[in-house]
């Protein structure tokens, strides 16, 4: 396909990019790696949302299933990847460390110990699990700014050439117009769905990690049983 | 999420985006490549007859204009009759009437076709008019091509004067001579009417493009020929006036 064959204006879109000007067309590149990036950010953390949501409700399912916190270490086996699964590691390595150094019994001291260990691995989960997520907030914030950059240097442009060629006619300033709103159109066009996907998985990742909260209280409760 | 999964996803999303500027350019592509089929299709046969032909012819009668050239104005004037019908069945017939229409009736269209196309090359001095005409006549002054009056202050509906013909015909055979159609519009169907103004000098100092073919770059050849043509030369003293503004019609079929 030849690009110059395309008809400016009654071509789609592609040939309204083609034929816009080089600011705006390193613009719309800009935008369209943001909204690539933005969107493979969404699918992974769509699968990794689902996943640990999942793992939370197995979690749930074993700790009611087991009276103690040793039958549970026994029943509930993961990966390591596992957020909960994690949980249960952290709280596992402090208990075992304490009953190396003093005996086998837990002391009501050592408790504290255990909860801040479980805080730290919430926190540390939390952080990962909202890697990348800020990104979709710079796209939902950046791209219609850039967009709209493009979008002015076009204007810019079009006046310029309506100096240039001395006529206001609309048929020479509107071509200019159409071409530098499509940069407008495409930082939308990228900003919109980071800004939905964006309040989604904050909204996710705020369960999940008040669903550990709980995770790690309950495990509390089993340890002291 | 380990690293791999993240660029699979950057994979997929990238194969996503692709699509869907794909799907965004490819119907409006269709719809305006239709669009030039259809036009080709029936305009070729409808809109010259019709639009250039007919109007031509019409606006001819009315004003009869005694000083055109002999052999040009006594065959337009012959033509209009036998042009016109066909032409206004056409325009109500559905593309299968037209399809039945053509096959019977097609060397004579033909034959005409032909015979329109020499007028026009006569003929393509095209529309000199004045704002005032342009606004009164509408479409019909530009558009067809009909000879209507420079000097937009006089305007009115007075016919060409012999040295304004010469001269508009002379600066039409220069910006024709300059004109090289672009080589993949050429065959296509395309019509561009382009008002200057002309000061006494020569100079232009004005450039509208009254109607786009829709095709960027043939527009742009014309534009890009009437800046090269400029200065034209000077208006004659004998027309007494200090500017002028013509109108040109600028149609692939002009070069060859």
């Amino acid at each position: 396909m030849s690009f110059s064959s395309l008809n400016a204006y009654s071509g789609g879109l592609f040939s309204l990019i083609y034929s816009a000007g080089p600011v705006a067309k390193a613009v719309m590149l800009i935008l369209l790696i943001f909204s690539i990036v933005s969107w493979a950010i969404m699918f992974v953390k769509f699968r990794q949302y689902g996943r640990t949501e999942r793992e939370g409700e197995r979690f749930f399912r074993a700790a009611r299933e087991a009276d103690s916190f040793k039958k549970l270490i026994t029943i509930y086996r993961d990966s390591p990847e596992n957020s909960f699964y994690r949980l249960i590691l952290a709280c596992y390595k402090e208990i075992t460390k304490r009953q190396k150094e003093n005996n086998p019994d837990i002391r009501p001291e050592t408790i504290p110990i255990i909860e801040n260990a479980m805080k730290i691995t919430i926190s540390e989960e939390s952080t990962r699990l909202e890697r990348r997520l800020s990104f979709l907030a710079t796209t939902a914030n950046a791209s219609p700014f850039i967009g709209l950059f493009g979008t002015v240097w076009g204007i810019m442009d079009s006046f310029r050439e309506i100096g240039v060629r001395g006529t206001t006619s609309l048929a020479v300033v509107a071509p200019g117009i159409s071409e530098a709103l499509i940069a407008t159109a495409m930082g939308l066009a990228a900003a919109i769905p980071a800004v939905l996907a964006y309040n989604y998985f904050s909204g996710r990742l705020k369960r999940i990690v008040s669903r550990m909260e709980n995770a790690s209280l309950y495990l509390i409760n089993l340890i002291g049983k | 999420m380990r690293e791999e999964a993240w660029y699979r996803m950057l994979v997929i999303s990238c194969v996503i985006h692709i699509f869907v500027i794909a799907a965004f350019s490819i119907p409006f592509k269709k719809t305006s490549k239709r669009f030039d089929v259809l036009s080709s299709y029936s305009v070729n046969l409808v809109g010259q007859l019709g639009g250039s032909g007919g109007a031509i012819g019409a606006g001819q009668a009315e004003k009869g204009l005694p000083e055109k050239p002999a052999p040009v104005a006594p065959a337009r004037a012959k033509r209009p009759a036998p042009i016109k019908k066909p032409a206004k069945e056409e325009v109500s017939l559905s593309k299968k009437k037209v399809a039945a229409r053509e096959k019977t009736t097609k060397e004579e269209l033909s034959r005409l076709e032909e015979r329109i196309r020499d007028m026009k090359k006569k003929a393509d001095y095209l529309d000199v008019s004045g704002t005032k005409t342009a606004a009164a006549g509408g479409r019909g002054g530009t558009g067809a091509g009909a000879p209507g009056l420079p000097f937009g202050s006089e305007g009115g509906g007075k016919p060409l004067d012999p040295a304004t013909q010469k001269y508009i015909l002379d600066i039409w055979d220069k910006v024709k001579s300059a004109w090289g159609v672009p080589g993949m519009t050429y065959k296509k169907d395309l019509e561009t009417i382009v008002i200057i103004r002309i000061r006494k000098d020569g100079r232009i100092v004005d450039i509208n493009i009254e109607k786009r073919s829709g095709n960027r770059i043939y527009d742009e050849s014309i534009l890009r020929v009437l800046r090269a043509v400029d200065p034209l030369p000077p208006i004659p003293a004998s027309l007494n006036t200090d500017s002028m503004e013509l109108g040109f019609r600028f149609l692939p079929g002009d070069l060859s």
